[in-house]
């Protein structure tokens, strides 16, 4: 039975995720948090931090422990389906199908996404939209560069036009100007309505376009406080001390759920 | 959902670059197997008709109804062009007369060792070791090649049914293989018919049915491929897996099989029951030599031919009996040795394929069988038809003896009568049918094999929907 979408719901919620493998390594512990629509919610920390597990609970690729995570407030273990129609998906290293040009890989994944009425100039205008020169267009992704094969997964992400979007740091190995550019996207697509919840190591850009930032270590949520309370204060040096285990600037006040 | 990820199956298996160089490889191999086998079919046909004509004017030429003796050919069949099964294997022909038993000798092989060596290459053969290293060489990394990719990930972050994925998988490897692989099969059955082999009903539907039992395989070797690859999390490991299996289905099992039952079931060779009927034959004929020699041939109550007719025809039934006696307990444990044989190879989907495409092609074990049979039915029609003759014409006058010595080293002992060289009316004398089994009679057999590659179809696909099911897609 399908669960009506909850327009009041938050396009993405985490509610007492907790994630423990099989072998026993806890990933993910009690973490909460809600990302409202038109909302960018940057998660910074370091390798093995719980980043891309919370990815794959919103994804329904894990099944958590204990806990929920929610899109639009469908349970994602529960309606793995249901759910999965209103979240896009964004990789670190996003390759496609390497003998597919960039409109077949476009077509092939709005359509997956049951946008089967897309014609090819709005696969061009979208491709446009990210930036992606037209002789690239029918170009196969196998001769693509990283920050190429990025913006096809933006592309496709953006076709999707689902109400929520979860980008797995994206930005990781893009030279700056891609990574700008990428960024504008971003705001773009929060312009637009979009809950957008992001996982980086890029403090700086996290810094720049999120709206929330939060921070994990060891699956646990350490910090989470709204960016423009991060005015005139050192994100880095915060990091660096949440990381060090130390609380550093960040006040409880801060660091509570938002 | 379905159509969609199952046409991008198929564009990425076109688009790929290892199809072109596979595609190629197949149509030139099927198109040249079947234009050679249309050359080796007609040269056999062209020898068969050579040697029965020769054999129909050998017989127009005999002079003595008692001594008169003929060949019998195996006739070559069209489906040998597809596969050609034992047919190269088995004997040529068999002499048919009155002191030798039917035996198939003079095959291919054995005149031409050079072919034995690499044996032909034909339809069956390439797709039990060509087609089937193709389609797992396309979906060994089916699954986890898609993983590590990332696109896998990326498929499943949308609302995709994990069944349905991989029944696309199946689905859309089978097309963008086997269609491709259509087209130099149609070829080719288009060459076969410009060429001028005469195929009937039966032969199409065999044909047919040949097609439809490769792809059957071909579909096994696919699926076991996705299975591989769902069970496997690295490409490289999936490669070496899938390969291994392969060999074992296609190289070790069915040999190994057949090893298997030489040791588990015993059974006399042919040699050992051919020197068994000459010792008992020679002990026989010294018997009747010694019999012979202590009649009174002064007494005048017998004649000498009388004697040695009688006697004669006696032991030449006591030899012959003793002889079927043999052969048919050889022939009895032979088929117990098959049926364990064919039990123990049946475990590889490939052999079921070949011994189904050599049952329905007529070129398996049966044929031998089935050829000697209606020769030993011949021969005793033919012998019948002699005696019959000879008794009409009566007693024969002087006699020639001549030993001959085959290109195979086999002598044998021609005895003739020369009548004034006249020769035989022998327009009525009963000819050589050979052997032919229905449509039904040849597909029943291949219906266990064809159950059997459809069973393990299923259970590769049930494996690897089980391994989907839990496979960590991340």
């Amino acid at each position: 039975m399908n669960t009506p979408l909850n327009t009041k719901q938050p396009p993405l919620e985490a509610i007492g995720l907790t994630k423990r493998y099989e072998d026993g390594v806890l990933a993910l512990d009690n973490v909460s948090f809600a990302i409202e629509a038109g909302q960018l919610f940057a998660i910074l920390g370091g390798n093995g931090a719980g980043k891309t597990t919370t990815i794959n609970l919103f994804l329904n690729l894990l099944e958590p422990t204990q806990g929920e995570a929610r899109v639009c407030g469908i349970p994602s273990h529960k309606q793995p389906l249901l759910a999965k129609e209103k979240v896009a998906f964004v990789s670190e290293n996003v390759t496609l199908y390497p003998n597919f040009t960039a409109l077949q890989n476009l077509d092939f994944f709005a359509r997956l996404g049951n946008k089967t009425d897309y014609t090819a100039d709005d696969y061009h205008r979208v491709l446009d939209r990210v930036g992606l020169e037209r002789e690239f267009h029918r170009g196969k992704l196998r001769d693509f560069s990283k920050g190429m094969r990025q913006k096809c997964g933006i592309a496709i992400a953006i076709l999707k036009d689902a109400p929520a979007i979860l980008l797995d740091e994206p930005t990781a190995g893009l030279d700056p100007k891609a990574g700008r550019d990428f960024m504008k996207l971003l705001e773009e697509l929060r312009s637009e309505g979009k809950a957008i919840l992001m996982s980086t190591h890029d403090i700086f850009r996290a810094r720049e376009v999120a709206d929330v930032v939060a921070i994990m270590d060891k699956g646990r949520m350490i910090m989470q406080t709204k960016a423009a309370d991060l005015a005139g204060r050192d994100l880095e040096a915060i990091y660096m001390q949440y990381m060090a285990g130390h609380n550093g600037d960040a006040s409880p006040s801060e660091t509570s759920y938002v | 959902m379905l159509g969609i990820l199952i046409t991008k199956e198929l564009r990425a298996i076109i688009q790929s670059p290892k199809f072109v160089g596979s595609f190629a490889i197949c149509s030139i191999l099927i198109l040249l197997s079947v234009y050679t086998g249309v050359r080796e079919y007609k040269a056999a046909v062209s020898q068969y008709e050579t040697a029965t004509s020769l054999v129909s004017q050998e017989l127009c030429e005999a002079t003595s109804w008692a001594m008169m003796d003929t060949k019998s050919y195996r006739e070559p069949d069209p489906m040998q062009i597809f596969v050609s099964g034992l047919s190269n294997d088995l004997g040529r022909w068999s002499s048919i007369s009155s002191d030798k038993g039917v035996k198939l000798r003079h095959s291919v092989y054995s005149d031409d060792p050079i072919f034995a060596v690499f044996r032909f290459v034909d339809f069956a053969f390439i797709v039990m070791f060509v087609l089937s290293l193709i389609a797992i060489q396309f979906t060994y990394d089916a699954v986890n090649g898609e993983r590590e990719s990332g696109t896998l990930k990326l498929v499943f972050a949308n609302a995709v049914p994990r069944a349905r994925y991989l029944i696309a998988k199946c689905i859309g490897s089978w097309l963008g293989l086997a269609i491709p692989l259509g087209i130099p099969i149609l070829l080719s059955l288009l060459l076969v018919i410009v060429m001028g082999v005469p195929l009937t009903s039966d032969h199409w539907i065999k044909i047919v049915m040949l097609i439809a039992l490769s792809l059957l395989l071909f579909t096994f070797f696919i699926i076991l491929g996705v299975f591989v690859s769902t069970v496997t999390r690295r490409s490289s490991v999936s490669f070496l897996t899938a390969l291994l299996i392969w060999v074992l289905f296609v190289m070790i099992i069915p040999r190994a099989g057949v090893m298997a039952a030489g040791g588990l079931v015993d059974a006399p060779r042919v040699a050992e029951i051919e020197s068994r009927r000459d010792a008992f034959a020679a002990e026989k004929w010294a018997t009747m030599f010694e019999e012979m020699s202590s009649l009174d041939w002064d007494s005048g109550k017998v004649t000498a031919d009388q004697q040695w007719d009688s006697i004669e025809t006696a032991v030449r039934q006591e030899v012959d009996q003793y002889e079927a006696r043999l052969l048919e307990d050889l022939r009895q444990k032979k088929i117990n040795q098959q049926q364990v044989a064919w039990g123990l190879s049946r475990l590889s989907p490939a052999s079921a394929y070949q011994l189904a495409a050599m049952t329905l092609a007529e070129t398996d074990t049966e044929a031998k069988r089935r050829n000697e049979d209606a020769m030993a039915t011949y021969r005793n029609q033919f012998n019948e038809y002699a005696n019959a003759k000879q008794a009409e014409a009566g007693d024969t006058p002087g006699i020639m003896i001549s030993v001959m010595m085959d290109s195979d080293g086999t002598s044998s002992l021609k005895v003739d009568a020369d009548r004034d060289n006249a020769g035989l009316d022998v327009s009525d004398v009963p000819r050589f049918s050979p052997p032919h089994i229905g449509l039904a009679e040849a597909i029943a057999p291949m219906i266990l094999d064809f159950g059997l590659i459809g069973f393990y179809i299923l259970l590769a696909f049930s494996g690897a929907f089980v391994a989907f099911v839990r496979y960590d897609v991340r």
